[in-house]
């Protein structure tokens, strides 16, 4: 049986690594399933309830009278699938092996100090895949090339305004606005410059959250799904504000 | 194209006084940021810098290029750009400190708006249908000029926003006959290239995917394939007869 200070530990640890999880991307199910796994490595029972900012897990061991909760909040990270695949190999290693808290909480702190992406790698790869969804909606190759330098230019600033802590939603509007002030200069020529301003921003649309809002709702996690869908309806409110406000002064002519 | 050129015609015609004014200024505040540099002319550079791309936006694209069509991107485009260097006149963002990056780079950099009216009186053009000194391609030059001779830590932002400018004038010298523009859009090349390595070098604690070694050998091969790009562009223009 576990002493308080036992399982405090545990839970100390569980929160970091479901909350990690949550931060990165994960839909909620798949957090759930993760920490309970790495619960059952230790023999305890892990219940979760999650929410936009926090989470609450409580853990219980068998025929132990004490109960022990925890409420954490849920850091911003950016998003990895590779990082949380490996987190999710990590409980997966820790039941089948049973490994000791000591060795999992090792191997956790060891993928957490991987390298992450070069943001001006990401950058440039962005850049190629905007231009590459240009091409796919039936944009030439001048078009193309303007998508790749504006979504440069758009992606630079969204970098560098989330940096200065300028609140998202306002990044997201101005990243819009940039990006297709940037992709309307193909007005000027003879190329499918419609195709280009459309496409412009769509390195902006917040896939990872949609998706995991439509999964966490499927799955029952009514609430946090419903949060996850607002806050990226939100956001592609945001991204039609930016680009509106750049259509209006330019093909409405209101300067 | 015609209507291209008539503005261009029209804005020479009246603001050449104020282009040699600007010039003359431009000259006299590089010379005090390599002889006396301080805070004083760095904030004289930074207010003059905003100007300028006022200037582009309002009498170049505003009153004299109001025929073409959709200039009000290209008063926004500058605007934009003026608003960057007022924020960073205020907030002191960027410092002008002389770095140690190619002094021929940005010489040649700095040279550049003089080269574009000797390139178009090479190509048989006569004043006041020429590019000029003060002209929103040389201003984009000579400011990528002045980032590589005295800007340490790079604004990443305002060098992809001038690096877009520089790409679409690649576009330029098909759509609207302006050869000039490949000297812009050559330039930019090592600028680039030079601003996005120190980027890299400059994280002293680079815990990053792909490692500096593997970044600088891609940077390197992206140079070389823009480079060829450039190459097989200029050469059906330089030889029309060939193609």
């Amino acid at each position: 049986m576990k002493t308080s200070e036992e399982l405090t530990e545990l839970l100390d640890f569980i929160a970091e690594y479901a909350t990690y999880l949550l931060g990165s991307g994960v839909h909620t199910s798949r957090v759930v399933r993760n920490a309970c796994r790495i619960g059952a490595s230790q023999g305890v029972e892990v219940h979760l309830t999650t929410f936009q900012r926090t989470t609450i897990l409580t853990l219980r061991e068998e025929g132990n009278p004490q109960v022990v909760t925890q409420v954490v909040n849920i850091p911003h990270l950016p998003i990895s699938f590779e990082r949380n695949s490996d987190l999710s190999s990590l409980s997966w290693e820790a039941v089948d092996r049973r490994l000791p808290l000591s060795v999992i909480r090792e191997k956790y702190r060891q993928l957490i100090a991987r390298p992450r992406m070069d943001p001006i790698f990401v950058l440039l790869v962005v850049g190629l895949a905007n231009a590459s969804f240009c091409r796919l909606f039936d944009g030439d190759w001048i078009a193309s090339g303007i998508v790749f330098t504006s979504t440069l230019a758009g992606f630079a600033a969204k970098q560098q305004l989330l940096k200065a802590g300028v609140n998202h939603f306002i990044v997201f509007i101005l990243s819009a606005f940039i990006a297709s002030l940037c992709a309307s200069m193909s007005l000027r020529f003879d190329c499918t410059a419609e195709t280009a301003i459309a496409t412009s921003v769509l390195y902006l649309v917040p896939g990872v959250p949609l998706i995991n809002g439509v999964i966490d709702i499927v799955e029952g996690h009514i609430l946090i799904g419903c949060s996850r869908l607002i806050n990226a309806l939100l956001l592609i409110l945001c991204i039609a504000v930016g680009l509106s406000i750049n259509l209006l002064l330019i093909k409405g002519s209101l300067l | 194209m015609e209507i291209f050129w008539n503005t261009i015609a029209r804005y020479n015609a009246a603001t050449w006084r104020w282009q040699i004014v600007i010039v003359a200024a431009a000259v006299l505040l590089t010379l005090m940021l390599y002889r006396h540099p301080g805070k004083r002319v760095e904030q004289a550079m930074k207010l003059f810098l905003a100007l300028l791309n006022v200037w582009i936006a309002l009498v170049y694209y505003l009153v004299y290029g109001y025929e073409r069509s959709y200039s009000n991107v290209m008063v926004l485009f500058w605007a934009l750009m003026a608003v960057l260097w007022l924020y960073d006149l205020f907030a002191g963002t960027t410092h002008f400190r002389r770095t140690r990056r190619p002094g021929l780079l940005s010489m040649l950099l700095y040279l550049m708006p003089m080269i574009y009216p000797l390139f178009s009186l090479m190509r048989g053009l006569t004043f006041p249908m020429m590019t000029m000194p003060v002209m929103p391609c040389s201003v984009v030059v000579f400011t990528l000029g002045l980032m590589v001779a005295f800007t340490e830590r790079i604004n990443l932002f305002a060098v992809l926003y001038l690096g877009h400018w520089a790409f679409i004038g690649l576009a330029k010298v098909y759509f609207f006959g302006i050869p000039e523009d490949y000297l812009l859009a050559v330039s930019t090349i090592p600028a680039l290239y030079l601003f996005f390595r120190e980027y890299v070098r400059s994280d002293t604690n680079r815990n990053r995917k792909p490692d500096a070694r593997v970044f600088n050998l891609l940077l390197t091969v992206i140079c070389l394939v823009v480079g060829a790009f450039f190459m097989a562009t200029l050469l059906p223009y330089l030889h029309p007869d060939l193609w």
